[in-house]
């Protein structure tokens, strides 16, 4: 009860004017990065926060985060109505979405897809409403080997569920840890790893590595596939949305299957592309109609929009009780929260109850905001994409140059922003996951500073991370996630001797045509 | 043309120098315990022998033959790297030149560029575009957010 009264002292602070102007801004910038190919929300968000600085926290956050809801919505339409998934997370959507418009449904499409969104973070967010401030409770009395365990589990559950090929995931993740080591050491004070480059005692700032990653990388792919944006009609019949909208109830069982995936692989760090993708893969196997999928099924929409959305919504969770962001959007808005000399984790719940609770409150209005934005700017983000491709990328191009300059007016940052585009054009290309690497990046200090606390505090022994049963069955659960991949891989061995192995289909296949069994092995 | 293969091993010779640089510059920090408990460079070496290791692993996949590899036999084909190149070569030059010239002359230029040189548009509409451009940067970064954009050396003769 105490939570209601808290959530409805937030209600009083998002629901003000400028708040709700703060949204609509929020959500048409974001409905524009997720709409254009090569800008995501994450790179969305890092754009956006170098402009936050000067506001309130409580309004700089409703910001960012209404951008994240209005980039995971807009990431949608172009699915829809091109087969151009315009985020890595609305892939598994162009599936069924896609043919289901070019059938000449695309309304039902589109309003599908919204409607089923919209229940995801609405679960999202009730989730967050009862259960953050319980757990930021119980992480209050978490000492420093108690959140290494954590952020262990963490970066151990992208090992073992994240869908990449797990040493790839390791190696993006160490490279993360490298990259957040770079500059001065928080703990001696000494200056690590700049190699012989002076400017870098301040470090890489991850806003620069999000730029290149995300943008230029995503860009040089999308460069690469040519781009036919021939859509379907995006005019939006508004019967049809009714109908679409009341008919949602009756695959309530596939929205709450999908719901709770989506709500499971946002808090424990898979993310809302990994989550989308289980989802669809398992409501492919469980559908009476799952031969069907492909060809425009309702539930071919319905669970990879709603797991993507409750994913990216309760993403949020462990970051504002934990300090550990759920996905890579979500740990560039945490880098946001430090910058705005917030620190995120358990403490927030009890020094900055209105951030919280306003934030919280905000999920609620602004993703309503987000759904009526969206099904009304429909036809106007549909005639963007129309604009040819060759005159998108330079812009783009150009607002991460900036973006990067402006992080901390260094030119080093401009070329650094550059190197990490290769990186990302790279890693994208062959599979290595981007969001460990930036989580790395963002948490990968304070991960490296609870380990060398606990170290001091056992006086360098190990038994300290198995010293009480909450801490032990944390690590516990890290291993074993860490080592699920190779526990599989012996299992599959074992019970086909003599067959090539090719268990790990893994996200290779995400961009071949569904037609193939790829969606419905995918997730791991 | 470059083979999925090919990409993969660049790839890990990439990740895995990184790997051997970080090793390298963390052996500067002192490794293991001392009287402040974890010395500053264990943690990077530790993450450096694991990007290395993992690297080698990588390097190893894409060397040997067979594997889920040699179904997608081609990375990049000639076509591709041309429109990657066609990006990245003026994005590239466009900031090697943001020092020199400044952030102003240097996006209209490469504005210009690529929309005009390969007639992707009409010249007029190119010129238009490249003027509109630094324009909107100034107003949005210098004027409402105080953001300075570098002006280059080139301004700095100017006694700009």
């Amino acid at each position: 009860m105490e939570n209601l009264q808290e959530l409805l002292h937030g209600f009083t602070i998002a629901v003000t004017v400028p708040h709700l102007v703060l949204m609509v801004i929020g959500v048409l910038l974001g409905i524009l990065v997720g709409v254009l190919p090569g800008l995501g929300a994450p790179n969305g968000v890092s754009l956006l926060l170098p402009l936050t600085f000067g506001m309130q926290p409580v309004s700089a956050i409703i910001l960012l985060s209404s951008m994240y809801w209005g980039a995971l919505f807009g990431g949608s339409v172009t699915s829809i109505l091109f087969n151009i998934p315009g985020e890595p997370s609305s892939v598994a959507t162009t599936f069924d979405g896609y043919p289901m418009a070019r059938d000449g449904r695309p309304t039902t499409a589109l309003a599908t897809a919204f409607g089923s969104a919209a229940f995801g973070a609405l679960v999202g967010v009730i989730l967050i409403t009862f259960l953050a401030s319980w757990v930021a409770q119980v992480a209050l009395a978490f000492g420093p080997p108690e959140y290494f365990a954590v952020y262990f589990l963490a970066f151990a559950s992208f090992v073992g569920m994240g869908g990449a090929a797990p040493i790839k995931t390791v190696v993006a993740l160490a490279i993360g840890f490298a990259i957040a080591a770079i500059g001065i050491d928080t703990v001696s004070g000494s200056v690590r790893l700049t190699m012989g480059i002076d400017e870098l005692v301040k470090g890489v700032n991850f806003v620069v590595a999000v730029m290149g990653l995300f943008g230029i990388g995503e860009l040089l792919v999308a460069v690469e596939e040519e781009f036919h944006a021939r859509g379907v009609s995006s005019r939006i019949d508004w019967k049809e949305v009714f109908r679409a909208v009341v008919r949602l109830p009756r695959h309530g069982i596939a929205l709450l299957r999908s719901a709770a995936i989506g709500c499971w692989m946002g808090i424990t760090p898979g993310g809302p592309t990994a989550a989308s993708f289980m989802s669809y893969g398992i409501a492919r196997r469980f559908s009476r109609r799952g031969r069907h999928f492909g060809t425009g099924e309702v539930e071919g929409i319905i669970s990879p929009e709603t797991a993507d959305h409750a994913a990216g919504t309760s993403a949020l969770l462990p970051m504002l009780s934990l300090g550990i962001p759920g996905s890579a959007t979500a740990a560039v808005m945490m880098g946001g929260l430090m910058i705005w000399g917030l620190n995120p984790g358990p403490m927030l719940f009890v020094d900055q109850k209105d951030f919280v609770w306003g934030l919280i409150a905000s999920m609620y209005v602004g993703n309503i905001v987000a759904v009526a934005l969206v099904l009304l700017t429909v036809p106007v983000f549909a005639a963007l994409m129309r604009i040819p491709f060759v005159i998108i990328a330079p812009l783009i191009v150009i607002i991460c140059v900036v973006g990067a300059y402006s992080v901390s007016n260094s030119y080093l940052d401009v070329v650094m922003m550059l190197g990490f585009g290769v990186v990302g054009y790279l890693f994208k290309k062959l599979f290595y996951p981007l969001a460990p690497l930036v989580l790395a990046i963002v948490i990968g200090d304070k991960a490296e500073d609870a380990f060398r606390q606990s170290m001091l505090m056992s006086k360098g022994s190990l038994g300290v991370f198995f010293a009480n049963p909450l801490v032990t069955s944390l690590v516990l659960a890290g291993l074993a996630l860490l080592l699920l991949p190779l526990a599989l891989q012996i299992a599959h061995v074992r019970r086909k001797p003599g067959e090539r192995k090719s268990i790990a289909p893994g996200p290779e296949d995400r961009r071949s045509r569904p037609t193939a069994t790829s969606a419905a092995q995918t997730p791991r | 043309m470059i083979s999925r293969r090919a990409l993969e091993i660049a790839t890990a010779i990439l990740t895995g120098s990184f790997g051997v640089a970080v090793v390298v510059s963390s052996f500067d920090n002192g490794i293991g315990w001392s009287a402040a408990g974890v010395d500053a460079g264990t943690f990077p070496l530790l993450t450096g022998v694991i990007i290395v290791a993992g690297s080698l692993y990588n390097l190893a996949r894409g060397v040997l033959p067979g594997g889920t590899l040699a179904s997608v036999p081609v990375a990049i084909t000639t076509i591709e790297l041309r429109r990657l190149a066609g990006l990245f070569v003026p994005a590239a030059l466009f900031v090697a030149l943001i020092p020199i010239v400044g952030m102003y002359v240097a996006s209209a230029g490469y504005i210009f560029a690529v929309l005009a040189l390969p007639r992707h548009q009409s010249l007029l509409r190119s010129l238009a575009m490249a003027l509109a451009t630094p324009l909107a940067l100034y107003v949005v970064f210098e004027r409402m957010f105080q953001v300075t954009l570098p002006h280059g050396a080139l301004a700095a003769a100017f006694g700009l």
